[in-house]
């Protein structure tokens, strides 16, 4: 329930915005403060979603940002996952009111690339914050052909939280291949207890099983997006996904991916858990375990202490190995229509910097540039983490993604599955319906 | 409470004027009625709805005073247990929640100045006058409320961006520019229901008063206008809590998070609770602690608010 | 009989006040001024973009195409548009029937309990209208909580142990029941205050008149009390046409519950999920027109008539 505190130095900050626009506007225009000197003093404004960046990350960017820039302050605003591509379609082209620098799910960083958003980062500056080193696939999310637009902010993969005291009781053992496990979690299912707890309408974990079957949802020829639910491939993936839905999973078709952790801790009434597997992202350990009190004398989950009843493993891939999973996370641009891009600039240079990569590696999030993934890779979490993040794979970067994701497509079509749907006749017919709306045709 | 009971049908019937048929005004007298053998059972039926109906509310309110871990019990109790307020004090400790607070009052407080303000003189206009263009002013005020406003935040947003930028007051993220939003969508509805407030006061009293050598100004103020307080009150009741509710507008227009009204700050620690497991009894406190202002401006109102509708009602 | 006697009233006042014509024009100003500032804009952009092809790029500030009513064509064609019109328009009745018919139901009873009961229904209808939106919307979605839900305890308790873990929001159908149960839970409140306040202005003498002439209570009700209210539930339940045609709040805060989106999508929904969703603005705006259009068309009868009334 803490949500970020900026304390005081909101309001004040704000009053000096308010202040500084209203003189400054007139002067500076799209590009800026005066080339090669120190840009003007000025406030501006980084949107964030979510609680995932930790308040002490957000606080070092704060006090960073103030100290190489002085005179100038950042306001960090927390933004909500599920309004954020409203409120960035509509900010975003607003030169007086736009944030500088905002923080985009990776799945939708390609729409917004491809209106126009973003500033270009140019290729001095890509190299200097990274360049190579910034984890590929998310890099390609935020460009059209060689220009750069949004960089990696942070990634999360996705591996298997389960129950060990659950699954040694039963006799099993780590799985190697996805069907193991789906043998595994079907095996571990009663009438009270899902073996996986997975929704059906959670395709973000449910396109595993397509990936692991060398399935796309999307292939790009030429200039066209092309919907490729029909390809064999995928549909091997779907059914395969579709009979663990339905043998290992008590949860509603109509269930989305939130908190699943509710189904592996102890329920608070007492009694067994109701899962005894899930899918999350690697941040999700902070949120199960048993309850223990913090520093401040609130309750929280002491992040799986107790290893002999929780642990993790990676997705097993369809031959053994890892698979191929969603890489959630997000990316990091700056608004083409900033009126300070110097400072939204060096803001970036901060965030980019080894010091905030390593704070981003030591919380569990997947640092942008991967040199830094060793520092994560320092327990089994982070080892995991790294794993997996390796192996994954990103949606297609198509420029209608984002209404693909705004209409909720992929969640009917995961519902229909779950629903026991038949999946060819499934396929061709989101085929049909997702082509047009990936190259970013209406309807 | 008592005022409930007691409609004060003098207040909404002024005693002059030709006779109004069927709502016939003077004194009622208070003689009991003939008890009834059904009303008993009447009034039974009329507790059990009543428990049906408060359901959610004392469900909302229970687990706001509960501890989050109690609210998993099987079986779920349905008395307080383990009564606490940390929820509560969970709630106004989140950084976003008293600023929020602030923002509603202020939005909702020029809200419903305005709005009534606007709309009594356009309903005075209506309903004491003909003139060229009330049919069509009629009809627009109807068919204004049939547009869909979800449609409408790119324009408003763009609007009320460009209003910024020659006068802050009016842009985003201001009390004042929303305001301007919401009292244009009422304005409409609040003009329909007070026109027939306005029409039942007849102007005669009015020019009574002016006989009796008060000032235009003067009879309008000692003499129409207590008449028209009920309604006034009713209609203000309804853009309170138009304003006070309304969350897809101000989600667009009040786009900083130092600016975010109640509604909108509520879906988003809902949102934040989500990421964890939701924290059902702290989101119950947040709901209850939004729906006290509501609760004590109707107590306030209470009165004259029942009287109000009685006058709205029978004028239609 | 109401009616007659307000029209009667209204018109003399206008013939004998004989004022300058410029009063009730500077009258309207204010409101005329604030419907422009606050609603010209957003209804003209509204109208030129629904005629333009107007996406992502154009917001971003490619210049818009002229594209005619292509856009309406568009529409029209669209598979989703009919269910989601029709889905509406039965959502719409279903809610305003209900709740003016409960409303009637809950006012005519408050006529005939004892003075503290009816006390007591009015406290609990002022809570109910008193809660927030969001609020009101949060609390049924845990009521009904497939898991943690006080509802599918109950109905277990009961002895329906299949509501055991049972998703309401999952199928539309019981998806429709909640959003029923929240919408009316919400809006009976003013119907049954409106009618009340309706009804107490029947005078007991009138009552006391029939009753004296042997008419039983069901008489009452129907030969004097319904007739006398009848103007208020015309207006009431007009109010609940237009009104819960536009619900959209309840229904997206449900959704995010987890349900079949496009199969519980209404009118308002479907014009957000079009335009801020799929960022097909232009599409948006022109359902939101087409909306707008039905609507009167729905309503012109009715419309008509009270206008007759008013200007009779």
């Amino acid at each position: 329930m803490k949500r970020t505190r900026l304390t005081a130095g909101v309001a004040t900050s704000m009053t000096l915005a308010l202040a500084l626009t209203a003189c400054g506007s007139g002067t500076d225009s799209g590009d800026g403060g005066s080339e090669g000197g120190t840009p003007e003093a000025a406030d501006i404004t980084l949107w964030l979603n979510g609680s995932d960046t930790p308040d002490e990350l957000r606080d070092f960017l704060v006090a960073e940002f103030a100290e190489e820039n002085p005179g100038s302050t950042l306001t960090i605003e927390e933004q909500d996952w599920e309004d954020v591509v409203t409120k960035l379609t509509t900010a975003l082209p607003d030169a007086q009111n736009t944030p500088d620098v905002v923080e985009i799910g990776n799945t939708q960083a390609a729409t917004f690339t491809y209106a126009g958003a973003f500033r270009e980062i140019s290729p001095e500056l890509y190299a200097e914050l990274g360049g190579e080193k910034l984890l590929p696939s998310f890099v390609e999310a935020g460009s059209i052909d060689d220009a750069k637009y949004a960089l990696p902010y942070y990634y999360g993969s996705r591996y298997m939280f389960f129950r060990k005291d659950l699954w040694t009781k039963a006799g099993l053992e780590v799985p190697t291949t996805l069907q193991e496990f789906g043998d595994a979690v079907q095996e571990l299912r009663t009438g009270e207890r899902s073996g996986f707890a997975l929704g059906g309408q959670d395709w973000r974990n449910g396109i595993s099983w397509v990936f692991a079957n060398d399935g796309e949802l999307a292939v790009k020829e030429g200039d066209e997006w092309t919907s490729t639910l029909s390809d064999p491939s995928t549909v091997k993936g779907l059914e395969q996904w579709q009979d663990v839905f339905a043998q290992a999973s008590n949860l509603p078709p109509t269930q989305t991916d939130e908190a699943y952790w509710e189904f592996l801790n102890d329920p608070e009434k007492g009694g067994e858990p109701e899962g005894a597997t899930i899918m999350a992202p690697g941040w999700a350990r902070w949120s199960l375990g048993d309850l223990t009190k913090n520093d401040e004398g609130d309750e929280v989950r002491d992040g799986m202490a107790d290893t002999k009843k929780f642990d993790i493993f990676a997705l097993p891939g369809v031959d053994g190995g890892v698979a191929p999973v969603f890489a959630g996370g997000s990316n990091l641009a700056v608004s083409a229509k900033s009126q300070h891009p110097e400072l939204a600039e060096s803001l970036l240079r901060i965030i980019y910097s080894d010091d905030y990569q390593t704070m981003l590696a030591e919380n569990g999030l997947g640092p942008a540039n991967t040199d830094f993934n060793e520092v994560m890779a320092a327990d089994k979490f982070g080892e995991v983490a790294v794993e997996t993040a390796e192996a994954s794979k990103l949606t297609p970067a198509a420029p209608g993604w984002a209404a693909v994701e705004g209409a909720k497509v992929y969640e009917e079509l995961f519902q229909k599955i779950a629903e026991g749907g038949d999946v060819t006749a499934l396929a061709a017919q989101y085929d049909e319906k997702l082509t047009p709306m990936l190259n970013g045709q209406a309807g | 409470m008592s005022a409930t009971t007691e409609p004060a049908p003098t207040v909404a019937r002024p005693p002059a004027g030709p006779a109004p048929g069927a709502g016939a005004p003077g004194p009622r007298p208070t003689t009991r009625r003939r008890p009834r053998a059904g009303k008993v059972a009447l009034s039974v039926l009329g507790l059990a709805l009543s428990l049906v109906w408060v359901f959610p509310v004392y469900w909302m309110v229970l687990s706001a005073v509960t501890p989050n871990a109690r609210l998993r019990a099987t079986p779920p109790s349905f008395l307080p247990m383990d009564f606490t307020l940390a929820n509560f004090s969970g709630v106004i400790a989140d950084s976003g929640f008293l600023g929020a607070l602030r923002m509603s009052l202020m939005i909702t407080g020029i809200t419903i100045v305005l709005v009534l303000a606007f709309a009594f003189l356009a309903a005075l206009a209506i309903s004491r006058w003909r003139f060229r263009g009330r049919a069509s002013f009629v009809l627009a005020v109807l068919f204004i409320q049939m547009l869909p406003a979800e449609g409408l935040f790119i324009a408003q947003y763009k609007m009320l961006s460009s209003f910024g930028e020659t006068a802050p007051v009016l842009g985003l993220n201001s009390v004042l520019g929303i305001s301007i939003l919401y009292t244009a969508m009422l304005v409409p509805f609040t003009i329909w229901m007070l026109r027939g407030f306005v029409a039942g006061v007849p102007a005669e009293l009015e020019e009574a008063g002016m006989v009796d050598g008060l000032s235009r100004t003067k009879a309008f103020l000692r003499i129409t206008f207590p008449l028209l307080a009920p309604g006034l009150v009713a209609s203000g009741v309804y853009a309170f809590l138009q304003a006070w509710n309304e969350f897809t507008t101000a989600l667009v227009i009040l786009p900083s998070e130092s600016s975010q009204s109640l509604p909108v700050w509520l879906r988003s620690f809902l949102s934040a609770s989500a990421n964890r497991g939701i924290d059902w009894a702290e989101v119950m406190a947040a709901s209850t602690l939004i729906a006290v202002p509501v609760i004590v401006f109707f107590l306030f109102v209470q009165g004259r608010m029942t009287s109000g509708l009685v006058a709205g009602a029978v004028k239609g | 009989m109401a009616s007659t006697t307000s029209t009667t009233s209204t018109s003399g006042i206008a013939i004998r006040r004989r004022r300058r014509p410029a009063t009730p024009y500077l009258l309207l100003l204010p409101a005329v001024a604030v419907l422009l500032v606050g609603l010209g804009y957003p209804v003209y952009w509204q109208v030129v973009t629904s005629l333009q092809e107007y996406g992502m790029l154009q917001q971003f500030g490619a210049p818009p195409t002229f594209a005619g009513l292509d856009n309406y064509a568009r529409i029209l064609a669209d598979d989703r548009l009919v269910p989601v019109v029709a889905r509406s328009i039965a959502f719409c009745l279903v809610n305003a029937f209900l709740t003016v018919g409960i409303g009637l139901g809950l006012a005519t009873l408050m006529r005939a309990v004892h003075g503290w009961v009816r006390i007591v229904m009015q406290v609990v209808l002022l809570l109910a209208w008193a809660t927030p939106l969001v609020a009101a919307v949060t609390v049924f979605r845990w009521l009904f909580d497939y898991r943690t839900g006080v509802v599918n305890w109950l109905l277990v308790q009961l002895g329906f142990s299949q509501a055991d873990g049972f998703a309401w929001l999952a199928q539309p159908a019981t998806f429709f029941l909640v959003a029923t149960f929240v919408v009316v839970w919400m809006s009976v409140p003013f119907v049954a205050m409106s009618i009340y306040a309706g009804l107490t202005q029947v005078s007991d003498e009138v009552l006391e008149a029939a009753r004296l002439d042997g008419a039983n209570g069901t008489q009452i009700l129907v030969r004097i009390l319904l007739p006398l209210v009848r103007p208020v539930l015309a207006i009431v339940l007009l109010l609940q046409i237009i009104w819960d045609l536009r619900v959209f709040a309840q229904i997206r805060l449900l959704q995010d519950g987890g349900a079949p989106v496009s199969e519980t999508n209404l009118l308002g929904n479907f014009i957000y999920e079009l335009g801020v969703g799929s960022q097909d603005f232009s599409g948006a705006a022109a359902v939101s027109i087409f909306v707008l259009l039905l609507t009167v068309a729905l309503s012109a009868p009715y419309v008509r008539s009270l206008m007759k009334e008013d200007a009779a």
